[in-house]
C-alpha cells in the first residue's frame, strides 16, 4: 500500500515537472483515485452517503460476474479475449478523449466494457468487438459531452452499428454451447456448427425450445444472454442493492407478457407464447441490465412505467412482424430516443404551471 | 396503538454511533458568560445595562419595545463587564459578557404560582413573555406582546413535538424521565389555556414504545389532545413535515407554520414554559445533547446560557483527533468554529464529527461494516442493529449526475433536485424551475446527502433560488396564490439565517 502511494506521488510529481508527460495525468489520477479513496472534507451537510460512483459501476460488474463465468463455461475460454479487447479499446477512447478534454476519466466505462461483449454473438472476430465498442464509446456517448450526458448506451450503440455494418457475422452463424463436464473453462472455443437461436427456430419451424435449456444456456445465442439463471440472480441483486429500479424491468416483462400474450392468441404463427418470448433472445439482459440503465432512460416514475410497457410492447411488436429476429436492442434505441420526451410530458402532469 | 404516519420521501437514519446517554451532567456555573441579545425567534433586543452595573441571574437585560422578540436574561450574578457587537451566526449582534461570583441562585419571575390554574390567561402570557420561553423554536410561543408573528388567539394548532429525526438527537427519554412526564402535560395545559382555539397534537417517535405507552395512559381521559406516533424519518422534525403529516395541510414554503396559525414547539420548550409558570423559572438554562463520535462519552448537560463552548465539550473530546463541532443537525447545522462563543437558547444538541482526511485504500470496494448509506450495498445495512459511523469525509470524488434518482426519491417536498440542478448549472433561470418548484425546497439537505456522485444539490438549488430572486421572480407568486389567509404575512421577515 505504501509502496503503491509511493509510486503513484513519484508518477504525479514526474507528470507535473515533465511537460511531455503532463499529458497523462488524468490517466495517473485516475489509478490514484480508484486506488486511494478521497481526502476531500464535507462543507454543508456535514456527512455523506458512503457511496460513490466507483461503487455504483463495480457492483453493477459484480452484478455481471454470474453472467461472464456462465459464458465462459458456454463459449469457452475465448470470451475471456472478448472481454479484454472490448475493456482494452473502449478504455483507450475513454482516455483519449479524457486527455484532450482535459477532464478526468469516468467510472461509467468500466460497465460499457463489460456489457458490450455480453451481447455479441460468441463467434465474433476479435477485430469487430474491437471495432464496435470504440464506435460505441465515441458515438453513444463522448460525442454528447461523457458520461451523464449521453443519450443513448454506448453498449447498444456499439451492437447496432455491428448489426447494420456486418449483419451476415452477427445474425446467421451461431455456435452451440458447451454443456457439460468443465464446459468452456478448458477450451478456447466452441465448435463452430452453425445453429439456429431459439427465435428463428421459432419464426422457421414453430419450435418451441427447451425450457430447463433456455433458463441455463444451453441453447445458442449472445455470449451472455443465454444463461438467465445468472442474468436473473444478477439483476436481482441489483434491485435489491437500489442500484436498479424494480419499475422498468418489472413493467418491461409485464408488458411483454401481456402483448405476447395478445398477439399469440390472435395470430400464434407470428407471435410465440408469452413465457417462451421472456425467456429467449435478449430480453432478460436488455431489461435487467441495459433498461435500467439510469443515464439513458426516464427518471421520473410514471416515465419508468411508460417506458418498460412501451419496451416491452416494441419488443413483441418486432420479434413478431419486422423482419428481424430480435427486436430488444432497436426496442432499447427507441425508448433511449424517447424517455426524454416522455419525461417531459410527465413532468408537465406533475408540475402544473404556477397559478398567476 | 395508533399506527405511525409519515410522508413520502425522506430517510431514517438509524442507529450511528455515538447517541447521547440518558445521563445529565450539570455543568458548573460558569465564571464569565457572554449573552448574545437576539437569541432565537425574534428581533435583537435593546440593551438595558451598562458595563460596570451589577446583574442578578433571571434578572432581564435585553428587551426590545417594537419588533417581535422576547426578553433577554442575565444567566449568572455578577457584574457586566463589556457590550459590544461580535459576529454572531453570520451576523452582527449585541452581547453583554457578564464576570459572575459562581454563584447559582436566580431571581424567581413573578407571579409564578404552583397552583397554575388559578392564573388568569394574560398573567401565563405574562409570565411566559417574561421567562424568555417565548422565543424557542422556528416561530417562538405567541403572547400578546408579540413574541410570535401571530396572536394567540390566531393559533388554530399547537403541535408539540419530539420525534427526533436527525442522525443524533437529544433524548426524548431522558427529557421525559420521572416526574417531567407528568410536567409536559401540564405545560401542554398551560400554553392550551393561552391558546384557546388551538387543537393539540403530540408527535412522538413511534420507536419510543415506553413513552408513548405511558402518555397514552396518562391522557385517554383528554378528548383536546391528539397522540401522533411519527416514524423518525428525517426530517419530521421540520415544521414543514409537521404540518404536512399531522394537519394535512399545504404548506406555504418559504414562510412559516406560524403563518398557517399552526405554534410547533418541541418538548424542551413545553417542559421550560411548564418551569417557567409553576416554578417561577426563567430561561438561563437548557438541556444540550453533547453527542456524536467524536465525544469520549456522549450524554447529556445542563449549562447556563452564555457559557463558552470550550467550557462546555472541554475534556470531553477524545484525543489525538481533530473535531469539528455542528449544531443541531449534520445535514444543515452550523459548524461551531469558535469555541469562545457562548451557548444560546436555541442549542439542543452539539454533533462532534471527526475530520477525516485520511485517504483509504480501495476505500470504494470496503464492505461497510459501519457505513451508512441510501443504497443496500454496504454491510452494515443489514441490520437495523449495526451501528454506523460517521465522518466528514466525502467518500468519493465529485462526478456528472447519472440520473440515479436517489435524490428524488429522498426529497421530502417532491421535487426533482437533479433536474432543478442541471437548469441551475446551465444557467437557464425561468418559469420553468418555478414551475418545477424550486421554491419549495425547504433545504434539508437530504439530496446532498445521498448522492452518490457528490454533487452539491442543496447548495446549488439555494444559488439557483438566490439568482432567480435576482433576476427579479418574486417567490411569493409561486406562494401566496395557493392560500386564502395567510397571518402576519407583513411582520413575517424570511426564515431565520444561518
Ligand atoms: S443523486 Fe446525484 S447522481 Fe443521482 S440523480 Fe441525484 S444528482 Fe444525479
Ligand atoms: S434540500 Fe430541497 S431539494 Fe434537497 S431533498 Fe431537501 S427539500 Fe428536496
Amino acid at each position: 500500500m505504501k509502496f503503491l502511494r509511493q509510486r503513484l506521488d513519484n508518477l504525479r510529481n514526474l507528470s507535473q515537472k515533465n511537460k511531455l508527460l503532463a499529458f497523462l495525468k488524468p490517466v495517473i489520477n485516475a489509478a490514484d483515485e480508484i486506488y486511494f479513496g478521497t481526502d476531500k472534507v464535507t462543507t454543508l451537510p456535514h456527512i455523506l452517503d458512503s457511496m460513490d460512483i466507483k461503487r455504483y459501476m463495480s457492483l453493477v460488474i459484480v452484478a455481471l460476474i454470474p453472467v461472464a463465468l456462465g459464458a465462459v463455461y458456454l463459449w469457452g475460454l475465448r470470451v475471456l479475449a472478448v472481454i479484454a479487447v472490448s475493456y482494452i479499446f473502449g478504455g483507450l477512447v475513454e482516455t483519449i478523449f479524457a486527455i484532450a478534454r482535459k477532464k478526468e476519466i469516468h467510472e461509467g466505462f468500466l460497465v460499457t466494457g463489460l456489457l458490450f461483449p455480453l451481447i455479441l454473438p460468441p463467434n465474433v472476430p476479435l477485430w469487430m468487438a474491437a471495432l464496435g465498442v470504440m464506435f460505441g464509446v465515441v458515438f453513444g456517448k463522448e460525442v454528447f459531452g461523457g458520461t451523464g450526458r449521453n443519450i443513448f448506451n454506448p453498449a447498444i450503440v456499439g451492437r447496432i452499428f455491428l448489426s447494420v455494418a456486418f449483419p451476415s457475422a452477427m445474425t446467421t452463424s451461431w455456435l452451440m454451447p458447451f454443456n457439460q463436464g468443465t464446459g468452456g473453462f478448458l477450451k478456447f472455443s466452441a465448435d463452430a456448427v452453425s445453429q439456429a437461436t431459439p427465435l428463428t427456430a421459432f419464426r422457421s419451424e414453430r419450435l418451441i425450445a427447451d425450457f430447463g435449456n433456455l433458463f441455463l444456456g444451453g441453447s445458442p445465442g449472445c455470449i451472455g444472454e443465454t444463461f438467465r439463471l445468472g442474468i436473473l440472480i444478477g439483476g436481482i441483486f441489483l434491485i435489491f442493492a437500489k442500484i436498479s429500479n424494480w419499475r422498468l424491468p418489472l413493467s418491461a416483462l409485464l408488458s411483454v407478457v401481456i402483448c405476447a400474450g395478445i398477439g399469440n392468441f390472435f395470430a400464434p404463427d407470428k407471435f410465440a407464447p408469452a413465457l417462451f418470448q421472456i425467456f429467449s433472445g435478449g430480453l432478460l439482459l436488455g431489461a435487467f441490465f441495459m433498461l435500467t440503465d439510469p443515464v439513458t432512460g426516464p427518471f421520473t416514475r410514471a416515465g419508468k412505467w411508460i417506458c418498460g410497457v412501451l419496451f416491452g410492447f416494441l419488443v413483441v411488436l418486432i420479434r413478431g412482424l419486422s423482419g428481424y429476429m430480435e427486436g430488444v436492442m432497436f426496442s432499447l434505441l427507441l425508448i433511449n430516443v424517447f424517455s426524454p420526451l416522455i419525461d417531459r410530458l410527465v413532468l408537465g402532469v406533475k408540475y402544473p404551471k404556477i397559478k398567476k | 396503538m395508533r399506527k405511525s404516519k409519515t410522508f413520502s420521501g425522506g430517510y431514517r437514519f438509524i442507529n450511528f454511533e455515538g447517541q447521547p446517554k440518558d445521563t445529565l451532567e450539570e455543568v458548573r456555573v460558569p465564571l464569565r458568560v457572554t449573552i448574545p441579545l437576539r437569541q432565537g425567534f425574534g428581533a435583537e433586543g435593546d440593551c438595558l445595562v451598562k458595563a460596570g452595573e451589577g446583574v442578578l441571574a433571571g434578572q432581564i437585560i435585553g428587551h426590545s419595545e417594537y419588533g417581535v422578540s422576547s426578553p433577554v436574561h442575565s444567566s449568572i450574578n455578577g457584574v457586566v463587564e463589556e457590550v459590544k457587537r461580535v459576529n454572531y451566526f453570520k451576523r452582527d449582534c449585541l452581547m453583554v459578557s457578564i464576570k459572575g461570583d459562581g454563584n447559582p441562585r436566580y431571581q424567581k419571575l413573578p407571579g409564578a404560582i404552583n397552583n397554575w390554574e388559578s392564573l388568569a390567561y394574560e398573567e401565563i402570557e405574562k409570565i411566559l413573555y417574561l421567562s424568555g420561553v417565548t422565543a424557542l423554536d422556528r416561530e417562538g410561543i405567541p403572547t400578546r406582546m408579540r413574541s410570535s408573528i401571530i396572536l394567540p388567539k390566531e393559533a388554530k394548532s399547537l403541535i408539540v413535538h419530539g420525534v427526533g429525526s436527525e442522525p443524533y438527537n437529544i433524548s426524548g427519554e431522558l427529557l421525559l424521565k420521572g416526574k417531567n412526564i407528568l410536567n409536559l402535560i401540564e405545560g401542554i395545559k398551560i400554553l392550551r389555556k393561552i391558546m384557546p382555539n388551538a387543537r393539540v397534537f403530540l408527535a412522538l417517535s413511534s420507536h419510543s414504545r415506553k413513552i408513548l405507552e405511558e402518555i397514552e395512559k396518562l391522557t385517554s381521559a383528554y378528548d383536546w389532545l391528539e397522540l401522533y406516533p411519527l416514524e423518525p424519518k428525517y426530517p419530521q422534525g421540520y415544521d414543514e413535515m409537521l404540518v404536512a403529516t399531522i394537519l394535512k395541510q399545504k404548506f406555504p414554503y418559504g414562510y412559516s407554520a406560524a403563518n398557517v396559525g399552526a405554534v410547533i414547539l418541541n418538548l424542551q420548550a413545553v417542559l421550560l414554559s411548564y418551569e417557567a409558570v409553576v416554578e417561577g423559572k426563567p430561561l438561563i438554562e437548557r438541556t444540550i445533547a453533547l453527542c456524536g463520535p467524536a465525544f469520549k462519552e456522549p450524554l447529556h448537560i445542563k449549562a447556563r446560557i452564555g457559557t463558552p463552548l470550550r467550557e462546555a465539550v472541554e475534556g470531553r473530546v477524545k484525543e489525538g483527533l481533530s473535531a469539528r463541532f455542528v449544531l443541531n443537525g449534520l445535514l444543515t447545522g452550523f459548524e461551531l468554529k469558535d469555541l469562545n462563543l457562548p451557548i444560546d437558547k436555541t442549542y439542543s444538541q452539539i454533533i462532534g464529527l471527526v475530520e477525516n482526511r485520511e485517504r483509504k485504500f480501495l476505500s470504494f470496494l470496503n464492505p461497510g461494516l459501519k457505513s451508512d448509506s441510501y443504497s443496500n450495498t454496504f454491510m452494515a445495512k443489514l441490520s437495523p442493529r449495526i451501528q454506523k459511523t460517521c465522518d466528514t469525509n466525502k467518500h468519493g470524488e465529485e462526478r456528472p449526475c447519472i440520473s440515479c434518482n436517489y435524490c428524488e426519491e429522498v426529497c421530502p417536498v417532491g421535487i426533482i433536485p437533479h433536474l432543478l440542478v442541471k437548469y441551475v448549472q446551465c444557467n437557464i433561470l425561468d418559469e420553468t424551475l418555478m414551475n418545477l418548484r424550486v421554491f419549495n425546497c425547504i433545504e434539508c439537505g437530504l439530496c446532498s446527502y445521498v448522492c452518490p456522485s457528490k454533487i452539491p444539490l442543496a447548495r446549488q438549488i439555494r444559488e439557483g433560488q438566490e439568482k432567480l430572486t435576482i433576476q427579479g421572480c418574486d417567490r411569493n407568486q409561486c406562494i401566496l396564490p395557493y392560500f386564502d389567509n395567510l397571518k402576519g404575512i407583513e411582520e413575517y421577515r424570511g426564515p431565520k439565517e444561518l
